[in-house]
């Protein structure tokens, strides 16, 4: 078990006052707060700074740890079970929180007024009659799958309690109908299927956040979807007709003459699929040089030079 | 697929809320269900994460109903630009890459 320097997490003097530590506090959970902190690793930040802040707050807590920290240990003589939670170590850190660190020094009792669990800040206090903990998952699709109806195989874990009353991680897998046109971010709901209710109340419900995985060729914009087509220098000149991919298949697209880098032809209803209808397919152009040139290919880049008399910087030099 | 849409009990009854504080949500136009009054409201799933983002925020960080609505809208708008913003990056890439 790692110990926990809780004036270091939150940066404050041994010796800090209340006040000192309240705002220590409440600038770094504003900082790590999940639902603000873009951070990968903001939840756990931030539960170790709420962790710290629950100890130093109060100074009941704050003595206790002062203690153990000097000397390693909580002082002897607690025989009224405030440590009792040491001989359930194993049993309560699955249930608060906190850290075994916290628990092994007050208990396994979590904060006040902090639903606690795997799913954070779903509701999981114990009562009589409680719905069960809602949970969200993320679900990556590709984008080929959302054209049309699909079925997808969904594997998440659920906190669930044993007949002993403890709560474990169980695995379930489940299958899931993803409607056509889903879009990123969207959230589906699946009545039921979250945590298991206590008592008579019903089971809580699984959210799952649609999250669009991204594809090798097509980037998304809304409905619309956007490829970016390579051609050569004679084929934006002189024009062309091409074969360019689509989510499905191929589609004949034709470059006309005198195409520009940058260029967006549309193929209409190739995008993604929408509540109603079809987004469209943008092909951007972008010229692109051979890798090599040989003699002869230079004499005839030289000869286009000298007849075609460009200047692509005019602009500069007005 | 289940009903995506909740009427005011029933989000009251998933977010355990007591009925005033999905008014007060409400009426900050934190979130902006469907219909004219609590009666008639129809909510959608993401506000519910949003109604649940909202309690977070009130409990963890102490602050106000107004400066919520202000967080969440400003956190929205931050998501939407750091969205365009990796688009616009994985565009550029296949532009100047390869």
């Amino acid at each position: 078990m790692e110990f926990k320097d809780y004036y270091k997490i939150l940066s404050v003097a041994e010796d800090a006052d209340s006040k000192a530590i309240k705002t220590a506090y409440r600038k770094l959970a504003r900082k790590y707060h999940p639902d603000v902190s873009g951070h990968q690793e903001a939840e756990d930040k931030f539960k170790e700074v709420t962790e710290a802040y629950e100890v130093l707050k109060d100074p009941e807590k704050r003595a206790q740890y002062d203690e153990f920290r000097k000397y390693g240990q909580p002082s002897s003589g607690r025989e009224d079970g405030r440590y009792r939670s040491r001989q359930f170590e194993g049993d309560s850190s699955g249930f608060s929180g906190f850290s075994d660190f916290f628990s092994s020094i007050f208990g396994g009792a979590g904060p006040s007024g902090r639903p606690q669990g795997q799913s954070y800040g779903f509701t999981s206090q114990q009562a009589f009659d409680q719905r069960g903990q809602d949970i969200e998952t993320d679900m990556p699709i590709f984008l080929e799958d959302t054209l049309t109806d699909t079925t997808k195989t969904l594997s998440y874990q659920l906190p669930h309690r044993e007949a002993d009353g403890h709560t474990r991680e169980i695995n379930r897998t489940l299958n899931v109908k993803i409607p056509a046109g889903v879009a990123n971010g969207e959230r589906i709901r699946l009545k039921g299927q979250g945590g298991q209710g206590i008592g008579s109340a019903p089971n809580g419900d699984l959210y799952l956040r649609i999250r669009l995985v991204p594809h090798p060729l097509f980037d998304v914009e809304a409905h619309n979807l956007i490829i970016t087509v390579p051609l050569a220098p004679w084929e934006a000149a002189l024009g062309a007709s091409i074969e360019v991919p689509t989510l499905t298949g191929k589609i004949k697209l034709t470059i006309p003459a005198n195409s520009q880098t940058g260029q967006r032809l549309r193929i209409k209803g190739k995008g993604l699929v929408r509540k109603q209808g079809h987004g469209d397919l943008y092909a951007v152009l972008k010229v692109v040089m051979p890798d090599t040139a040989d003699d002869q290919i230079k004499t005839q880049w030289q000869q286009l030079a000298d007849s075609a008399a460009f200047d692509p910087r005019k602009e500069w030099r007005k | 697929m289940e009903s995506q849409y909740f009427n005011f009990q029933e989000l009251c009854t998933i977010t355990a809320l007591p009925s005033q504080t999905i008014i007060e949500i409400v009426d900050h136009g934190i979130i902006e269900p469907e219909g004219s009054d609590p009666e008639s409201w129809l909510f959608n799933t993401r506000m519910v994460s949003v109604t649940r983002k909202a309690i977070r925020l009130h409990n963890d960080l102490e602050i106000e109903w107004s400066g919520i609505a202000l967080a969440i809208s400003l956190l929205e708008e931050l998501e939407e630009v750091r969205h365009e913003n990796q688009q616009l990056k994985a565009q550029l890439n296949r532009f100047i890459v390869g």
